[in-house]
């Protein structure tokens, strides 16, 4: 199941972790751009058309919690799913009242990272809370 | 005679000598002994008055005022003068003569005495004395010959003018009597009340029995004389002496030979006596004649044989007296000679001992109570008793501060004088103290001489008579100054061996007294010398290599023996014993293990050379084996402590350490998965996954490093050094601190040395080191702006042979007086800190020979160290 023009932003400063996601979400037919630094898709000005941002927390300069909130001040509420290596519950508690969609730990699986991704561009579109999980 | 005789006492030549007394109640006295005498003396003479002639053939009297005159002194002359007029007037009371010529009489008396003593006091250089001929020329002159001859005139006057008799026959008369009493009386009395008990004291045995035979051979004589019978029943024989008398001649030869002046005087007394004894008994020498006429002719022939016989006394004593004089310094000089010697070759405790003997021998000789040498005390400000000798029951010198008792002399001897006191009266009135002490110790006579030598001050030599009074002539006082010298050098040369033992005791003293095994080595590296130690150590080690030798053995041959038997330090300490002899290195020292015994013993060699012409070393063993398992402990402590720390830092690491290793598997993770999901897909898109792989592969690569860093960090070696370029190893920590760096927000500058910063060093340990620090420095900003967190690491080879390393943080740097204490143990100022992450810091770069310190400014702390480079570069 395809859901065509669909483009996720990964925001993440590991060059590996940048390439590995973008392969799963191309694999899984979304349109990917990778940012190194919050300051970077920042300035691309590409936030926009995104449908999903990927963003890791911990980054060198503004880290990603800054970021979404520097973006929901603007008026954008593109779905947010957050990524960390550290398991630190009070980050994701911060995140999810901020409006995450979701919050994951590294590493994750793929199938867990994909319907994240789904289910939050599904609820943009729908309007609703996600329901059921697309099989990618 | 005795050298004691020799310098016995005297009174002063030039002076007075006042036998008779002083004190008033003694004047009195001894005036009324010259009335008594003068009473006696005129009785006497009145048995020789033979009537109708006034002047007596023997007038004791005016002798007895000469005598009196000579003996006092001037201003009392009038006392005796007066004390003899009573006694006149009360002898001649008895004697039908006229009152005018009675008081006439007592004038010419008193007149020829006057005469006599003013001529011979003026004339003599010594009144009292007629031990030379010029003295007894002066007495025979002034008081026999010109004061008879004088006041006889005016006897004669009066006589002839108040009685009618014939004026000639009276001036002869009286002139010859008086001049023989004057001639025979005098010099007995005055020797007799000069001389008093002492000149009979002063006799050894011997005089004293030639004397008794002297006198029992002129009284055997004297009785022959007076008992044998007319002279005429000898004079028939031709050629023989007119009178047994002459039979005395001998006697008083004797006498005038062998008891000087004042024997021979005696014994002329006794001949005159008894010749007149003889001849009142009708046994004169010119029975024929009348006993007037036999009487004048007899005061002749005495006088004509007395004057010459006391001259012959006189000039012999002089003589003797000249010999003696010569025989005393004879006698000086040999005790100064040996005493010298005495003192020449002596060496330590004998010199005590010549001391106490030449005192003593000293004080015999000069007829002393006490003679003592006194030392200066360190400061010069006391006089210590040194050595004491005291004569036989008399009390020790008393010990007492000479600079409260004697404050005046000691001034004296500190400027170097002489001081002789004959009696303390003669002090001056500002050593009114010295003279009270003397007093309160019954001292009569003292003198103190300084002993000089190289010209120091080093004590001084106290002569003293306690009862008898002693004179101190100049030649005496120089002669004593060079027995002051004699002992003066002894005692400098004691002082100066003294010193030198004591040294020398102190040396060894201290050379025994040391834990360590010490030899003296010559030269050629044979032993010379050991101490205490050495030879234990030599006892109880028979068998190690540097051990088990005495003096005599060659330490260098012990070492090459130990090179030869492949003893891996021999080598070395062989090397750095011969530089030390042979004076191209001032030291060397070297720790080893000392191998042959069951328990692991470390010694420390040390060798120093000898600082003298001839060369040599001392070297030492000292067992260190204590400190060095103590330093082997705590080397071993401080490494378990320092993994402690860092498997506790690595905890604190964890979480970043998570994230650290969380990238690359996360990047595994996914990109294993994509390949998965491109490999399910038709077709299979074969590039992406062989990307996929190459990015796999990197990524484990880039886990095992972070496991590898961590790896560095945990093992737990013992301490292994190795060339090692701190620019690698920084950059390593810092790898490993990027996620905690990212996490704190903390940005971390390098600004390293771009040629390889090469130390020798323990990697662990090192790494340890920098990880504290940058751990240090990231807490430190914890409160700064997140724009500021910025650390830079500087490496750099400097000039002075060393490399230094510093991490500068934006922190708020460190307080005051803080600077050291930041590396103390437990110091923290950091809620969770444990303190030791800079004491370990501290200790490693100690212990890697290196320093570490702290400064900071407004802008932050920069802790730096530095560590010794290496000589040559490792290529």
């Amino acid at each position: 199941m395809i859901e065509g023009a669909a483009t996720v932003v990964v925001v993440d400063d590991d060059l590996s972790v940048r390439r590995g996601l973008s392969r799963l979400l191309r694999s899984a037919g979304y349109g990917v751009e990778t940012y190194s630094s919050a300051r970077e898709f920042l300035d691309s000005g590409n936030y926009g058309r995104a449908s999903c941002l990927v963003l890791d927390v911990r980054m060198p300069g503004q880290n990603g919690l800054d970021l979404h909130e520097v973006l929901t001040a603007a008026g954008h509420d593109t779905p947010v799913i957050f990524i960390t290596g550290h398991g630190d519950i009070t980050m994701a508690v911060r995140a999810m009242k901020a409006g995450a969609a979701d919050f994951l730990a590294k590493p994750f699986d793929d199938t867990t990272f994909l319907k994240a991704v789904q289910q939050a561009i599904a609820r943009v579109r729908v309007g609703e809370p996600p329901s059921a999980s697309p099989d990618p | 005679m005795t050298g004691k005789d020799a310098l016995e006492p005297r009174p002063r030549e030039g002076k007075i000598a006042s036998p008779l007394p002083q004190s008033t109640g003694r004047i009195v006295a001894a005036a009324l002994l010259v009335s008594v005498a003068y009473y006696a003396g005129a009785n006497v003479g009145f048995v020789f008055r033979f009537p109708p002639a006034t002047p007596s053939i023997l007038w004791p009297p005016n002798a007895i005022l000469t005598a009196t005159l000579l003996l006092s002194p001037v201003p009392r002359w009038w006392i005796y003068l007066l004390a003899a007029l009573p006694a006149h007037l009360v002898a001649e009371l008895g004697v039908p003569l006229p009152a005018p010529l009675v008081l006439a009489l007592f004038a010419t008396n008193c007149s020829e005495a006057l005469v006599a003593a003013i001529c011979v006091r003026y004339l003599s250089d010594a009144p009292a004395r007629f031990d030379t001929l010029r003295r007894v020329a002066v007495f025979v002159g002034g008081a026999v010959l010109v004061a008879p001859f004088v006041s006889s005139f005016m006897d004669a006057a009066a006589v002839a003018a108040l009685r009618g008799e014939s004026y000639w026959i009276v001036w002869r008369t009286r002139f010859f009597s008086n001049a023989l009493t004057e001639l025979i009386l005098v010099p007995a009395i005055v020797t007799v009340a000069t001389a008093r008990s002492s000149w009979v004291r002063g006799m050894s045995i011997r005089r004293r029995v030639e004397a008794a035979i002297l006198a029992l051979g002129f009284l055997t004589v004297g009785m022959v004389v007076v008992f044998a019978g007319p002279a005429d029943s000898v004079s028939n024989i031709p050629g023989a002496p007119h009178t047994t008398r002459t039979l005395l001649l001998p006697f008083i030869l004797w006498a005038a030979v062998r008891f000087g002046p004042g024997g021979t005087s005696l014994s002329l007394l006794a001949t005159v006596l008894l010749a007149i004894w003889a001849d009142t008994r009708g046994h004169g020498p010119f029975g024929t004649l009348p006993l007037t006429e036999s009487v004048a002719a007899l005061q002749i022939v005495l006088s004509v044989v007395a004057i010459p016989l006391i001259c012959l006394a006189a000039v012999i004593e002089e003589r003797r007296q000249a010999n003696e004089v010569v025989a005393e310094r004879l006698r000086f000089e040999e005790l100064l000679t040996g005493l010298s010697s005495t003192f020449v070759h002596l060496h330590g405790h004998e010199v005590e001992t010549a001391f106490e003997v030449s005192l003593r021998r000293l004080g015999e000789a000069l007829a002393l109570d006490r003679l003592t040498l006194y030392r200066i005390s360190r400061d010069a400000d006391e006089f210590l008793i040194g050595y004491s000798w005291s004569g036989p029951g008399v009390e020790p010198v008393p010990r007492a501060t000479v600079s409260a008792d004697f404050p005046w002399i000691m001034r004296q001897i500190l400027r170097e004088q002489p001081v002789a006191v004959v009696r303390p009266e003669e002090l001056p009135a500002e050593a009114a103290l010295d003279a009270e002490t003397l007093r309160r110790r019954g001292i009569r006579s003292n003198l103190a001489i300084p002993l000089v030598a190289g010209g120091r001050l080093l004590g001084a030599l106290a002569f003293v008579t306690l009862g008898a009074e002693r004179a101190w002539p100049d030649d005496l006082v120089q002669r004593l100054r060079l027995v002051g010298e004699v002992f003066a050098n002894a005692l400098a040369q004691k002082e100066a061996e003294d010193a030198l033992r004591a040294s020398e005791l102190m040396k060894s003293a201290i050379l025994a007294s040391l834990p360590s095994e010490i030899a003296v080595l010559d030269r050629e590296g044979r032993i010379i010398a050991v101490n205490n130690g050495w030879q234990r150590s030599a006892r109880e080690n028979g068998g190690a290599p540097e051990a088990g030798v005495g003096v005599g053995a060659s330490y260098l041959d012990i070492w090459r023996r130990a090179v030869g038997t492949g003893v891996p330090h021999a080598g070395a300490a062989l090397a750095g014993i011969e530089a030390v002899l042979g004076r191209s290195e001032t030291g060397f020292a070297l720790e080893y293990p000392c191998a042959g015994s069951d328990v692991e013993r470390w010694v420390a060699l040390s060798v120093v050379p000898l600082n003298r012409p001839e060369g040599g070393a001392v070297v030492s063993h000292t067992d260190v084996s204590e400190r060095k398992l103590a330093e082997l402990e705590a080397q071993h402590s401080r490494q378990e402590l320092a993994h402690f720390t860092r498997v506790s830092t690595m905890g604190e690491l964890a979480a970043s350490l998570a994230h650290e290793l969380n990238q690359p598997l996360t990047g595994i993770l996914s990109n294993a998965q994509a390949a998965q999901r491109f490999l399910e897909a038709t077709p299979p898109d074969l590039g992406e996954v062989r990307d996929i792989l190459t990015d796999i592969v990197d990524d484990d690569k880039r886990a095992a490093e972070v496991i590898q860093r961590l790896r560095y960090l945990l093992k737990k070696d013992e301490a292994q050094f190795l060339w090692i370029d701190l620019n690698v190893l920084i950059r390593d920590v810092v790898k490993l601190l990027s996620s905690d760096a990212v996490i704190r927000n903390v940005t971390v500058r390098l600004e390293l040395d771009p040629r390889p910063v090469m130390v020798s060093g323990d990697g662990v340990q090192l790494r340890q080191v920098i990880l504290n620090l940058l751990l240090n420095a990231m807490e430190a900003m914890a409160e700064c702006a997140e724009n500021d967190r910025i650390i830079v690491v500087r490496t750099e080879t400097s000039e002075v042979e060393a490399v230094h390393v510093s991490v500068r943080d934006a922190g708020t740097g460190l307080g005051q007086d803080t600077h050291q204490l930041v590396f103390e143990p437990f110091y923290t100022t950091k809620p969770a800190g444990m303190g030791m992450g800079l004491a370990i810091a501290k200790s490693i770069i100690e212990a890697h020979g290196g320093v570490i310190w702290a400064d900071s400014s407004t802008r932050g702390a920069t802790f730096h160290f530095a560590l010794p480079a290496p000589d040559e570069r490792p290529v």
